[in-house]
């Protein structure tokens, strides 16, 4: 009787680091047109998605906005992941910005003077993020309290927060709608004709990107949040306490994609509405997807905010039988990450078929 | 309203938070970290809707549906995450992403036909009847069975060993792979029947991103309660009642809010309760939870 059986192997020598997330990137747009053309009896021709996506990618300047504010959440978790601390409280820490960056435009009576404004907003805007990861990080550092549910949870506590906020004491006067009243103009980030991108974002992005690479690979505080992520008992050795490195990148991580948070805020909204838990654009949660699409490193960080800030837009242009582009861009997403973070072991493993013989 | 009225009022949303919190708990349990769930919850609401137009609300029917797709994508992110090196977290959230997309594609033709049609599906419980009676009984009995299934059976003991120690539990001879599965067999199977106790019998409507955020409240409820299936029937009560009674909290001077986002509170308090205090030995998470199950093979 012959038996086969698949047995996961390490490679000897590890693949090139763009093969996987390009095959990855392919297997899973064909799943999902597959899985899309298949669950809508046939309506959803895999030629309009395609188109869709095609669309996408020749109007560039369309999804400029995207492809910053994706930049920067990018590069912020990128930090913390790098210290192998996920941080998927994306989300909770970007709404945190744009709670803190909301109050110096509405109420704190700075909002109409011009360059104090948008300094002060960023700067608050990074704190309270800043903050709201730091708390995340305590009952990891101390503890060990896995941080993936407790950033996740604290998301959840930011929604509401902000629910809170803008249901009673931030609620415009005069329709009484849910939401704050819009940011004087003096506060908007100034756009850049004929795009969807805003001068202060695209100095932003390029500043957060800076940052990141310099802070990863030319400081002190860099090089102990990478030996955190490939051998945490090495800090221990040389006696550096982990959960200072721990509460660093998380914090850091976090006003990182504070910034994101602030652009999004001066840059597109100009105003909240609630319920925020629906209305959020979850660039805190595809963030994740950019981050790990560029195998933690920084310069992938643009190439995979571009291709993903593609997929938003795409879902957009793309409406099948009236599912808007909120499901549809999520089965991209989903398929494309899922096939990503399967395939990601095979730049080191590889799978070998074994026949036995009885 | 007395106290009984309101826990009557709120048994649908507690008996779906019961069954959808006490399958997390089995399936992490077996170490497998489940960050899937809010999408099978969502996935599992909208085949239930789907599945209740198009059988002219046959409930049973729908219920065995949204069971049956929830336990195969258990089941395939249980047997991704033990054969291969990769990330729980990875897997489990791409495939919630899969999920909220899934089920928007599949709801909103049914949608459709519902707003054609004007059927209603679901059945309410009714406030003189005595299926809050019968739904708790079967919350306890569950309960009960489930807490000695996990304690006292020799499946719980594996499901508890590949959750502390897989590699171990492998060189004693249990079939981790196999264990798992079983566990996501059960686990998923309730995760999805919860989600179809939801939609059926509590909110009886359905829109593009029905339940978004539900089963983390699911997921607070089960972590709340130290993943315990006696403890998860407090739990499951008292977010069920708050959160089916949060704009009657208004009353006693509490912002709506506080009652939306104090399950997720009390998750992290619990968390960190749990893993600092002797609460430890029987309630803080498994030791390998969410821990790549990985033998290394040489190469031949």
């Amino acid at each position: 009787m012959v038996r086969f059986e698949l047995v996961v192997v390490k490679r000897v020598k590890p693949l090139p680091r763009w093969v996987i997330p390009i095959i990855a990137f392919v297997i899973g747009t064909l799943i999902a047109t597959t899985l899309l053309y298949f669950l809508t009896g046939g309506r959803s021709n895999p030629k309009i998605l395609l188109d869709g996506i095609v669309n996408a990618l020749m109007t560039p300047q369309l999804l400029l906005k995207n492809f910053a504010l994706l930049t920067i959440v990018g590069v912020g978790l990128l930090i913390s992941f790098k210290a192998a601390v996920w941080n998927i409280g994306g989300e909770g820490q970007f709404y945190f910005a744009i709670i803190a960056a909301a109050w110096v435009a509405l109420f704190s009576g700075l909002g109409k003077i011009v360059f104090v404004n948008k300094f002060l907003m960023l700067i608050l805007g990074l704190t309270a993020a800043g903050l709201w990861a730091l708390l995340a990080s305590l009952p990891r550092a101390f503890l060990g309290v896995d941080e993936v549910p407790v950033t996740l949870l604290m998301n959840y506590i930011a929604y509401y927060i902000v629910d809170y906020l803008v249901f009673g004491p931030w609620r415009e006067q005069q329709y009484k709608y849910t939401r704050t009243p819009t940011l004087p103009t003096e506060s908007w980030f100034i756009n850049i004709p004929g795009t969807t991108l805003t001068f202060e974002l695209l100095i932003l992005t390029v500043v957060a990107l800076v940052f990141a690479w310099f802070l990863l690979n030319y400081t002190r505080v860099g090089l102990m949040i990478r030996v955190m992520g490939s051998n945490p008992h090495v800090l221990r050795v040389v006696g550096i306490n982990t959960y200072k490195v721990i509460m660093i990148a998380l914090t850091i991580s976090g006003m990182v994609v504070g910034i994101a948070g602030v652009s999004y805020l001066a840059s597109e909204a100009h105003l909240i509405t609630i319920p925020a838990e629906t209305r959020t654009p979850a660039l805190g949660y595809t963030g994740i997807l950019v981050a790990w699409l560029s195998m933690l490193e920084i310069i992938y960080v643009p190439i995979a905010a571009y291709i993903v800030s593609i997929l938003l837009t795409a879902g957009i242009n793309i409406q099948i039988a009236g599912a808007g582009g909120f499901s549809v861009t999520n089965v991209f997403i989903g398929s494309i990450l899922l096939i990503y973070s399967i395939l990601v072991i095979f730049s080191e493993y590889k799978i070998k078929i074994i026949i036995k013989k009885r | 309203m007395d106290f009984l009225h309101l826990i009557i009022s709120a048994t649908p949303l507690i008996l779906a938070y019961y069954l959808t919190s006490l399958g997390h708990s089995i399936v992490e349990k077996s170490g497998v970290l489940n960050l899937a769930i809010d999408g099978v919850f969502v996935l599992g609401v909208s085949i239930a809707f789907s599945q209740a137009i198009y059988t002219g609300n046959n409930l049973l029917l729908s219920l065995s549906s949204s069971m049956l797709v929830a336990i195969v994508i258990g089941l395939f992110m249980t047997y991704i995450v033990t054969k291969f090196p990769v990330s729980h977290g990875a897997v489990g959230l791409s495939l919630m992403f899969l999920c909220y997309g899934l089920a928007g594609v599949i709801g909103v033709p049914a949608r459709i036909l519902q707003s054609t049609t004007g059927e209603s599906i679901g059945y309410a419980f009714s406030p003189e009847g005595v299926e809050w009676l019968y739904s708790f009984i079967a919350i306890v009995v569950l309960g009960i069975i489930s807490h000695f299934m996990i304690e006292k059976t020799k499946l719980g003991a594996m499901i508890r060993a590949c959750g502390e120690d897989p590699l171990s539990a492998e060189a004693l001879g249990v079939n981790v792979m196999m264990t798992r599965l079983i566990a996501a067999l059960i686990g998923f199977g309730l995760m999805g029947l919860g989600a179809g106790v939801f939609e059926l019998y509590y909110s009886r409507i359905w829109r593009e991103g029905h339940g978004v955020g539900q089963g983390w409240i699911a997921f607070s409820i089960s972590l709340s309660s130290g993943r315990h299936p006696i403890l998860g029937i407090l739990t499951s009560i008292i977010f069920g009642l708050l959160y089916e009674h949060r704009f009657s909290i208004v009353a006693l001077g509490l912002p709506r809010e506080f009652a939306e986002a104090l399950p997720f509170i009390t998750a992290i308090l619990a968390m960190v309760i749990y893993m600092s205090t002797p609460l430890k030995r029987k309630l803080a998470p498994p030791k390998s939870l969410g821990k790549p199950f990985f033998k290394e093979e040489r190469t031949i």
